[in-house]
Parts: structure tokens; sequence; C-alpha cells
């Protein structure tokens, strides 16, 4: 089965998955790719979001099946050292994670608001970020995306 | 048994576990230059920093992150003595030494009220008491991260540990240049002499360093600190906004396995006859393993596989006869109302243990013109939740003597680890290697290894390949060690003024340490339960000027698994004490804040941080319709947090728009992470308020997963300000106190709200 992740191509062997083995499993136990969270597995939580064809989806209930040739990106793609997202630049900027285990998720769900909605206001980040943290960020999750959705269209 | 009986035959009893007595300076966790090893050029000058060839200095962490920001505080305490800056500090991890041992979060297992433990001030009997327990715990040397007791561990020794290194290298310096040590100077670990122009990073000086003696070490003085009390950045932000930082489920090895656990659905369950041929006819699926106890887990079985969900897909094909537990059914109905019960009892005939006695209650509440107020409050039980689902990888290779064990464990003790992998593999504790890993969320839970010994019996089959064992969420929730429930018959007479006279509390629930001790340290548990301060904390040890009290607590054995929650007894005791005292100003006609500030004349401090949450809060001021305010004040670890928390009820549901939270918490060491540590202790605190609730049923707990054990998200989530109240006293703890007031305060704003003051947890609208 060939999949195409953070732009490059994956092929991953018939015999090791079958169509319905959701995509979290193939990122973090393929293909190592553990940036992506495990939290609840029902899609309840957010910590295994990345973007497939730009759409946030919660990939622990994402069937491969439902992939084929869609772009997936995840958070090891987001940014880089040298050009963080202005997501992540936000995080820092903000000392947004603790313990760090949603948020990986959470900047996915964010980048997706933010490609979508270069402005969001507070009842659209509500209705966006779902997400579950157990550390209590979400106050400083609320600020860094309105400054980096600032920070973008200023660079726009 | 008296109180004052117990403590005295405590000390007897811990005075024949102390090897040597005598005087227990910092400098006796320090360690030596062997303490570690010479590892890639790097020189150890104490247990404590290291000094690599590059000029790098290295800290042996000892404590676990779990968000808290402990790798980052504990950095800066170094780097601050050392005159590095925090780009130039790595960690490594600590080894077994018992000089990494917690003797904080020991001796802040006292029993003692507040007003006796004043600095320069403490009874004798606290002295004696914190000395010995102090002692104690030196010598045992148990590590585990806790108790919101890191930085109070560490002020004193790490920074000590630092401060002569500098001096080490500095003297290595001037002898190597033969300049006095006086006229050189240290900036960002680059030691130089500026009139002659002479300059060399730590590096150069490292080896011999270690082997320069040095007589007096002077701590810098808090006006010289520029790291200290600044809001450095953490250390971890980076690697957690990029994917990279590496927890314990994102350990990958060489040929690794994952592994699925399935407990029998009742806690303390087995499984009988099974048929297992389904799963292992599944494809990715490679064997079964029958997992017995380990430090109190329920019986389980593991499934082996290529994935987790490989795994997974095995362990929901089982056929599992599921044996009951042989110990009875639990109910968590019948356990609440037992609990009831026994307070009700215990409050008549003067029971319970009495944690802290002032005064004569019985006469206060038969002195005339008096009014008795008595109200029953109860918690349920609840479970911890981590986003990092419990997990552990294991991998076991050679057998008999040449048998190793290497263990990657997100846990916040990893003796405890240590010594259940080794017995799990039947080895020696010397031939296990522990990596601990980053800890997504731990509150508690963690510090619990029955995982451990499970990943670690199932390596033993994995053909000496590693094996990563996951828990699905589903076994975490309904397989926890709870936060006990508990209830307490709150009692009170005011005089004719309002003024309380005296306050009575009888409180019930399970005893938590003794549970825990028996799990994780058996050698040192003992045969018969002592009392747990855990129990009665944030009841006994009010600071309230209420002159006859009378605090007890009744300790219960339920057989319901109960471990240490964040804030633990403080996190339903705050809110039985918190609206109580509420219940007692309304009583009395007076504004909440006015009523307790009138009772805390002779704690300044309490005082000073209540005002402030009050000022900040716009206590008093107009709210918008609909909306309105609650206050709670509460001391916990060392630190005094009040917090205003404002409130109206929307389309049925409690909605928290702000809270005020002020705090003094000794000198503060980085005040971003202790805002952080408020804003993540509100909203723990919230969830649990506002949604939290674990029922059992015939054994069974019956949430499972988010969507029956909710979390509060984001957009419930209140707007939360922290303010300091400027101190300069040692460090308290910052990770759980921010966590007890927020019930109490949402549940007093809700009384003025709606008129029906709310006795039980979680809050309804």
């Amino acid at each position: 089965m060939k999949l195409t992740i953070n732009g490059q191509p994956h092929e991953v062997a018939d015999t090791a998955v079958s169509p319905d083995m959701p995509l979290l499993w193939v990122l973090r136990d393929l293909l190592n790719l553990t940036g992506t969270k495990f939290g609840c597995g029902v899609a309840a939580c957010g910590a295994c979001t990345v973007l497939v064809d730009g759409q946030a989806v919660r990939s622990c209930v994402t069937p491969l099946s439902s992939i084929g040739a869609k772009p997936v990106r995840t958070i090891e793609a987001l940014g880089s050292a040298e050009r963080p997202h202005a997501l992540q630049a936000a995080w820092i900027a903000h000392q947004v994670p603790q313990c760090g285990y949603c948020q990986s998720g959470m900047l996915m769900a964010a980048a997706a608001l933010l490609a979508k909605n270069p402005n969001p206001s507070d009842a659209d980040i509500d209705a966006a970020i779902t997400n579950i943290c157990r550390c209590g960020t979400y106050p400083r999750i609320r600020d860094a995306i309105k400054a980096a959705a600032t920070a973008l269209r200023t660079k726009a | 048994m008296k109180r004052r009986t117990w403590i005295l035959s405590g000390v007897a009893a811990s005075a024949a576990l102390v090897v040597g007595w005598g005087a227990m300076p910092p400098r006796s966790r320090l360690g030596g230059v062997a303490t570690l090893p010479i590892v890639d050029g790097e020189i150890g000058l104490n247990g404590w920093i290291k000094i690599a060839q590059d000029g790098a200095v290295l800290v042996a962490m000892n404590r676990s992150e779990m968000g808290q920001g402990v790798h980052t505080a504990l950095a800066m305490l170094a780097a601050e003595e050392l005159d590095v800056s925090l780009a130039k500090v790595r960690l490594i991890q600590a080894g077994y030494d018992k000089l990494y041992g917690n003797v904080a979060a020991f001796v802040g297992q006292l029993p003692f009220h507040p007003s006796d433990m004043e600095p320069g001030a403490e009874t004798r009997l606290v002295k004696t008491g914190q000395w010995i327990v102090a002692k104690v715990a030196r010598e045992l040397g148990i590590n585990m991260t806790g108790g919101s007791s890191t930085i109070a561990d560490a002020w004193d020794v790490l920074r000590l540990a630092a401060a002569t290194a500098r001096a080490q290298l500095l003297g290595a310096a001037s002898l190597q240049w033969k300049l006095p040590a006086a006229e050189l100077v240290i900036d960002d670990g680059v030691i130089s002499h500026p009139a002659s122009g002479q300059k060399s990073h730590f590096g150069v000086f490292a080896k011999a360093a270690a082997a320069t003696p040095v007589s007096t070490v002077a701590l810098k003085e808090a006006k010289d600190w520029t790291l200290i009390g600044t809001k450095a950045p953490r250390i971890d932000v980076a690697a957690k906004t990029n994917g990279s930082a590496q927890f314990g489920i994102d350990v990958r090895a060489p040929g690794m396995v994952h592994a699925v656990v399935r407990h029998a659905p009742a806690l303390g369950g087995s499984p009988g006859a099974m048929n297992s041929d389904a799963a292992l006819k599944l494809p990715g699926v490679e064997r079964v393993i029958r997992l017995g106890s380990y430090a109190g887990s329920t019986d389980a079985i593991a499934v082996v596989g290529r994935t987790y969900w490989h795994a997974k897909q095995g362990a929901q094909a089982l056929q599992v006869d599921w044996q009951a537990p042989p110990a009875g059914v639990l109910s968590s109905a019948a356990i609440e109302q037992s609990l009831e019960a026994t307070v009700r009892a215990a409050a008549k005939e003067g029971g319970g243990f009495a944690y802290f006695t002032r005064g004569d209650v019985a006469a206060a509440a038969k002195a005339g013109d008096v009014r008795v107020i008595e109200q029953l409050y109860r918690a349920p039980y609840l479970a911890h939740a981590t986003m990092e689902p419990i997990n552990c990888t294991a991998r076991v290779s050679g057998n008999g003597a040449a048998r190793r064990v290497e263990v990657w464990a997100p846990t916040q003790v990893p003796g405890a680890a240590r010594a259940i992998a080794a017995r799990a593999a039947g080895v020696d504790e010397s031939a296990v290697t522990l990596h601990v890993t980053y800890l997504g969320g731990g509150f508690g839970r963690r510090l619990d290894v029955d995982f451990v010994g499970q990943a670690v019996r199932i390596a033993v089959e994995t053909d000496e390949r590693a094996v990563q064992l996951v828990w699905p969420r589903e076994e975490d929730i309904a397989h926890d060690f709870y936060r006990p429930a508990g209830a307490a018959l709150m009692q009170a007479t005011l005089d004719a003024k309002g003024v309380p006279t005296s306050l009575a509390i009888t409180s019930a629930g399970d005893a938590i340490t003794p549970r825990w001790m028996a799990r994780n340290l058996p050698a040192l548990a003992g045969p018969i339960d002592l009392p747990d301060k855990t129990t009665s904390e944030g009841l006994f040890d009010q600071i309230y000027a209420i002159p006859a009290q009378r605090i007890a607590h009744v300790a219960t054995h339920s057989g319901v698994p109960v471990g240490y929650w964040r804030s633990v007894g403080h996190s339903h005791n705050a809110f039985f004490s918190e609206s109580f005292i509420d219940e007692l100003a309304f009583e009395a006609k007076q504004d909440p804040v006015a009523f307790r500030l009138a009772l805390l004349k002779d704690a300044p401090r309490h005082a000073a941080v209540l005002k402030l949450a009050a000022e900040r809060g716009g206590w008093g001021r107009p709210l918008p319709a609909g909306h309105a305010r609650g206050v709670a004040l509460h001391e916990s670890f060392g630190s005094i947090v009040a917090q205003v928390a404002e409130c109206s009820i929307e389309r049925g549901q409690v909605r928290v728009h702000r809270v005020v939270c002020a705090a003094d918490v000794g000198t503060v060491v980085n005040p971003g992470i202790v805002a952080q540590q408020m804003e993540s202790g509100v909203i723990f605190g919230l969830t649990a308020a506002l949604y939290g609730r674990i029922d059992i049923e015939g054994s069974v707990v019956r949430q499972t997963n988010f969507p029956n054990y909710p979390m509060l998200k984001l957009a419930d989530a209140p707007r939360i300000e922290t303010h300091l109240v400027p101190s300069t006293r040692a460090p308290g703890g910052v990770g759980e106190p921010g966590t007890p007031p927020i019930a109490p305060a949402v549940a007093n704003a809700l009384f003025v709200l709606t008129g029906q003051r709310q006795r039980g947890l979680p809050l309804v609208a």
C-alpha cells in the first residue's frame, strides 16, 4: 500500500496491514512517526489529530482504506527547526506545553483551523479545538492561536 | 491512640532504623567525585554536577518531568550557582544512590499543624519529628517525584552542589594560572582573569577541579540572583511543539513488538478458562500471556502483536471466563453509604484518629446562646486519566546469571520501578537498566509501578525482543488506583455575634499511604496501618482561629485500589472545609471574605493571599446579571492559594468564566512555571468539580473512556490570572496547591447564584 506522508512516498507491505487498520498505528508502529499520539482510540481526545488532504482528522479511527492518494501531514512536518510554523513559534512564545503529550494534536487541529480561517474568533476556536489536555493549557492555546493568526496575516 | 503517643512511638521506631546519629547538613547529600562515573570525558565533581569536555554543565536529574517544569527549574538552580546560562546545562538521568532520594516529601507527610511549624519557631515536637523523618528518609533514599516537593527538596542540596562545583572550578583555575581566585570571574561557564586577559571554559579545568578540595562554600545571596526569579523559558518546550519529545509510548527499539493488556473486568478478579484460538489466528498476533498481579494490578491477559492495533484486535478476540474477585464484590454506592454511617457514628462517640485538637469542643457546643451548624459532605472516587496512556517498554536478554533487563518507563518512582522489573524477570536489581522518559502526565498515577512489572513479565517471553506494553484507555479508566471516596461530618458553633466558637470534623475514607507502601515499597510496609496524614490533610491543618477544634478521621479499607491523585487528601477535603466555612459566613450573615479575614488575624500570610485574590478578582464589584463570584483559600504542600471564581449557569450547565488566583509559594524559582501550574491546577480541579465521578458496581468500574468520563475542554475553560505574593521563605510546592481551592470556590459561587448549597461532588447546575 502506498501512502504520501509529509511529502514523502511511503510503502507499507500489504501483508503488514489490512484496510481497516487505523492510520494512527501505521504512522506510529510501522513508520515510527511517533509525534502523533494515541490518547483514547475512540476519536474523543484529539491527541492523534493529523491532516489528510488539509483536513484535521482523528487518525485513531481513520481506516487506511479511506486515505488512498490523499496527502497526510503530521506534526513532524508542520514546520522545521529553521522555519517553525507560526503556531509553533507562538506555542513557544506563550510557553504553552506542560507535559506536552496532547500538543501535537492541538497544533495540527489549530493548523487546520488557520488554513481555513485566518482570523478566528473565540467561538471559532472553541468549535475547532475540541481536543483534551489534562494539564490545562487551554487558555494559553487560545492566546497562541490568536497570536499565530495575527503573525500569519501580517506576513501575508 | 492519642496523637502525641503515636508520634513518640514513631520516633522510637524510626530511631531503630537510623544508622549513625548526628548533624545532617545538606552536605550529606552531595556525593563525591565517584558518584557519577566518567563517561565520554565528562568529569563528575560531586553527585549532582559533571563538567563536559566542551564546558557544558551536566546535572544529575533525579526527578521526572511530567509537565510541572522541574527539569527547567532544577536546571535553573544549578545554572544560577555555576554562573552558566540554561543553554549550557544538559540533564543526565540520576542513578540509584540514596542521595537522590526525596527527603522533603517524607517530611511533608508529618501531621503537624501549620501554626506549630513556623520556620524558626517550631515546637520541640515538630523539630524532633522533622529531624527524625528527614534522617530516616535520607537513609532510605527513596526517589520519587510527588508531593509537590521537588524544589523544596533540591533547594539546599542542588544549589550547594553547584556552588561547590563552582568553587572547585575556580580553585583549579587559580592553581593553574597561579592567580588569586578572588581575581577570577565566571561568565556563562567561562572563567577569565580580566587583568591579564586569560580565559578558558569549565571543561579545561574539570579534571583538576575534581581533585581540588574546597573548604567553605557560600550560596549566592538572593540579591545576586540573575536566573532564579525570572520567567526563563522551559527547556522542554521546543521538543514538545515539534513531536520530537520522547514519552514512554514513543520508545522504539529494533525488532520491537507491541502488547495490549486486558484485565479481568472486576477489580481484583482473574481470568479463568480461556480460548485464544481466534485471537492467535488473526494476522499479526503472536502470542497470549497470562499476567498475575504486579504491585496491586488486577490479574490480566496480554496479547503480543506486530503493532498496538494487531495486539488490540487479538485482545478483543479472546474468549475468557472471567472470575469474580474472591474478596467479595465492591460497590461504590454501598461504600459511600457506609462512609456516611461511619462518620455519623464516630462523631457521636468522639471516634476516629484525632489529627488536631484544641480547646473543648463539647463544652463549646453546650455553651448558652450558640447556634449549632452540622452538615455532611461527600466526594466520589476519581481516576487520573493521564493523557499518555499507561505504558512501559522492556527487553529481557540472556538467561540465568547473565540475564539482563532494560526498561523504558514513564515513572515517578524509578527505584520502585527497577525493583519490580527485577522481581518480574527474576534478576538482581543491578541487572536492570531503567530509562525514565518524559511522562505524558503523572498526577500520582505513575507513582504506581504495576505496568512496569507487567511489561517485564511479557518481555520474558518475547525472545529477547523489546516489547512495548500499552493499556487501551478503557483499561486505564477501569483499572486505576483511584482517589478514594470520602465523607465528612462538619459541625460548628457560632456565638450570638456570628463568631465561630468550635469546629468538629469527623471524616472517613480509605487511607492511601499504607496501601501504596504495600504495593510499591513492600519491604517497608508495616503489619498495621499507621495514621495517614493524607486522609485528614486540608481538614486538621486549617489556619482559622477557631478556639475549640477536634478534627478526626476514621481510616477505612474498602478493598477498592486507591492511590495518590493530584493534591491527594486536599483534593476533596478543601471542598469540605472551604464550602463549610462559606456556610458559616452565610449563617453569620457576613461577607465570605470578611468572615475569613476575621479568623486570620494571626495568619498574616494567609490574609495577604486572600486579600490579593479578592482585590484582583474584583470582590464586591458589580457583575453581569446571572454571574456570581465564589472564593476559597487553602494551604497545601507549603503554599497558600486563594481563588475567586466567577460563574454562571448557561443552558443548564455550570460555566466558569474567570478565575483569579493569588498565591504565596515562598521563594519563586520561575514565576512563569508557577503561573502555568496554577492554571493547570485550576483546570484539573475543575474537571473533577464539574464532571469527575467513578462508579463501581459488582466490582466493575462503569466508566471506560472520555465519552463517559469527560474532561473539561477549551470551550469551557475559564480565563485564569495568577498573582504572587512576594516571599523570601524557602520554596513551597506548586504542582498541586492550585487544585484544591477551585471546587469550593465554584461551589460557593453556585450557592450565591442558586441559594442551594451543594455538599457533594461533582457539582451540578
